[in-house]
């Protein structure tokens, strides 16, 4: 019984004195478009336009808002506000950044930096489709997450949690640099204690404390993220998510997969930013990056007999059953 | 679960709106709550708030997404409210505690519960006909209800004022908890709560009417228009909170809550949470706020621009 999704503006559209060429991508909260300036260059612009609160149908421009969701509305909207309020005051390359903020037709407008490049998510699939034994390299991979760290350095400074990254979510341009996106979910926790609706998780990359409503959420969060990440670019699929993993762990053994693909260090991290526990994490991501800077000789471990054996074992039972 | 739900409330001819509101759900629950903060007693709009607060939170708490004793629940949620405003009374040494009444109705599978404390209502109407009221604690209830029973009426009991409530929370002594359900719901049905300021103006058969006539979002601020309408300047806070239970199924077009859509850990809600005590109750934002924000973000970007290299 899913009701239809809110128009998007068609292109040609005029906002806020921004020319809407095309829409780029609908989440939750609203729909991306790209637009042009009045200098003709490129911009992105979310809307705010949440699916499951406003309707809109093709060809008109306000959305139209039951009564009855109106006080959701405007939380949301709240949301929305605070999204824009923090990308505002951070200004790191890592991060994407706002240039205006605008109301028209009775809604919101954040024009952002229209980057062009490829997410991280489409780069693990291109190269995990190669089928080579490594997805990326490993330096690749250190020195990617260096960028990404920070950039959610600089978020957490300014006592916000990112709170959904994920492959989908690295923008990878095409000068190359990392460049943390959406921040919807983003908050700031450390001024307010009550949450109304918990941000939306992805599964695999979610830190346990996400499914609670009772969990403590902080840096160690983002920091698991930012290990499911690391994981998803060794391996070339998210990890299982945490309600499988609190009843089935079986992250040590997927990573010993990884063993003399990756070196000891690198995986170790992983799987210490993943820890199950929120207090076994690196606390803070200065922390995390310490370690990944490390750059002493790697090791590299080969698996025993018994733990190849065990990996056989596995994967024929896995296969049995799909 | 499927329902309508409209609230509504009205400052009416008074200083301050001392009543509160809200709902919130889950997945498979909700909770809907109104309290009326009390006159004479300090502070009534924060007791009202903290009643409400202390009900969402426990109801986000435990409903997961259903509550395994929503009886239990209303009552427990109900007397938490209580002794969060005696501890605010102490903790600021006030020499009186605030005061409010509060209703509370949980939906949750087919059923209805609820609970109340004073003189703020539920009616439930199916049909067209009333199927059952919530009976005040006040003093001209309890005469009707012992009059009814054929019982004897005490004979001082003609000295007490009709609005005088004998019990409600922040009294000294154990607040009077009624809990009534599970009731069954059949689609169609109109639950409503509301505070003494739409009773005390609008007679139950004009209530009833008005529900049964209309849809919640229409009958809500048309209740609360005839309550401030007949009691002229001097209104009291009026405040109205109507939900229509749609049932499990039925795919009609009407704008309805589907708590189907929300995930298991999902929680959605209109009472404020995180308010500190004391603090005036979080605005819907505005049209000036709207702007506000907007300006502000605006000179934030101008001023991380400027720091740019």
């Amino acid at each position: 019984m899913s009701k239809p999704k809110p128009a998007p503006l068609p292109a040609g559209t005029v906002v806020g004195g921004y020319v809407i060429v095309k829409k780029l991508a609908a989440g939750g909260f609203g729909v991306v478009y790209l637009a042009e300036d009045a200098d003709r260059h490129n911009v992105a612009i979310k809307e705010y336009l949440p699916a499951s609160l406003a309707e809109r149908s093709a060809g008109e421009l306000t959305p139209r808002v039951k009564p009855e969701k109106q006080p959701l509305y405007r939380l949301g909207l709240k949301s929305f506000f605070e999204e824009g309020r923090s990308l505002a005051q951070i200004s790191h390359p890592s991060v994407v950044s706002v240039l205006n903020f605008f109301r028209e037709n009775e809604t919101v407008y954040m024009v952002m930096n229209y980057l062009q490049g490829d997410t991280l998510q489409d780069f693990i699939v291109t190269a995990r489709d190669l089928k080579r034994d490594k997805v990326f390299r490993e330096s690749t991979i250190r020195s990617l997450f260096d960028e990404i760290l920070r950039g959610l350095r600089i978020v957490h400074q300014h006592k916000m949690l990112h709170l959904d990254i994920k492959p989908a979510n690295v923008f990878i341009t095409n000068d190359n640099r990392a460049v943390m996106l959406d921040f919807g979910a983003a908050r700031e926790v450390l001024s307010k204690e009550g949450n109304f609706i918990r941000p939306m998780y992805t599964p695999g990359f979610a830190a346990p404390e996400m499914y609670r409503r009772d969990g403590t959420l902080g840096p160690w969060t983002d920091i698991y993220a930012i290990g499911a990440c690391i994981y998803a670019c060794m391996q070339g699929y998210p990890p299982n998510d945490a309600p499988q993993r609190i009843e089935k762990d079986r992250l040590a053994l997927s990573l010993s997969r990884l063993r003399n693909v990756y070196s000891d260090n690198l995986i170790e991290v992983t799987e210490w930013c993943m820890s199950l526990d929120p207090l076994s994490r690196p606390q803070s991501v200065f922390a995390l990056q310490k370690e990944l800077a490390r750059e002493t000789e790697r090791r590299y471990t080969k698996l025993s007999f018994s733990e190849r054996m065990k990996l056989q074992f596995e994967s024929l039972k896995a296969g049995a059953k799909s | 679960m499927r329902f309508h739900v409209y609230q509504v409330s009205r400052k009416g001819g008074r200083q301050k709106n001392e009543d509160r509101m809200g709902y919130c759900y889950t997945r498979s629950a909700g909770l809907f709550a109104l309290a009326d903060g009390m006159g004479g007693h300090p502070e009534g709009e924060v007791a009202a708030q903290m009643a409400l607060q202390t009900l969402s939170a426990l109801f986000q708490r435990d409903a997961r997404p259903t509550l395994k004793d929503p009886l239990r629940f209303l009552q427990e949620a109900v007397l938490a409210g209580h002794h969060q405003l005696l501890r605010y009374a102490t903790e600021r040494g006030l020499m009186d505690t605030p005061r409010t009444t509060v209703v509370a109705c949980v939906v949750q599978g087919q059923s209805a519960y609820w609970a109340h404390c004073g003189d703020s209502r539920l009616y439930l109407v199916r049909d067209g006909k009333l199927l059952a009221r919530t009976r005040d604690h006040s003093y001209t209830e309890l005469h009707g209800a012992l009059a009814q029973s054929g019982q004897p009426i005490p004979m001082d009991a003609q000295r007490f004022n009709r609005n005088v409530l004998f019990t409600c929370l922040g009294s000294p002594g154990k607040p009077v908890v009624d809990t009534a359900g599970p009731t069954v719901l059949q689609p169609g049905d109109r639950l409503m709560l509301c505070s003494d300021g739409l009773w005390g103006a609008v007679a139950d058969e004009a209530i009833v009417e008005t529900l049964t006539r209309h849809v919640v979002s229409d009958a809500v601020p048309e209740l609360a228009e005839m309550a401030l309408r007949a009691a002229g300047a001097k209104s009291d806070n009026v405040t109205v909170l109507a939900l229509e239970w749609e049932g499990a199924e039925g795919a009609d077009e009407a704008p309805v809550v589907h708590t189907r859509s929300l995930g298991e850990e999902v929680f959605a809600s209109t009472i404020q949470a995180s308010l500190a005590a004391g603090e005036a109750p979080v605005e819907e934002l505005d049209d000036a706020e709207i702007e506000r924000s907007i300006r502000e973000i605006n000179e934030a970007i101008k001023r991380s621009s400027l720091k740019k290299p």
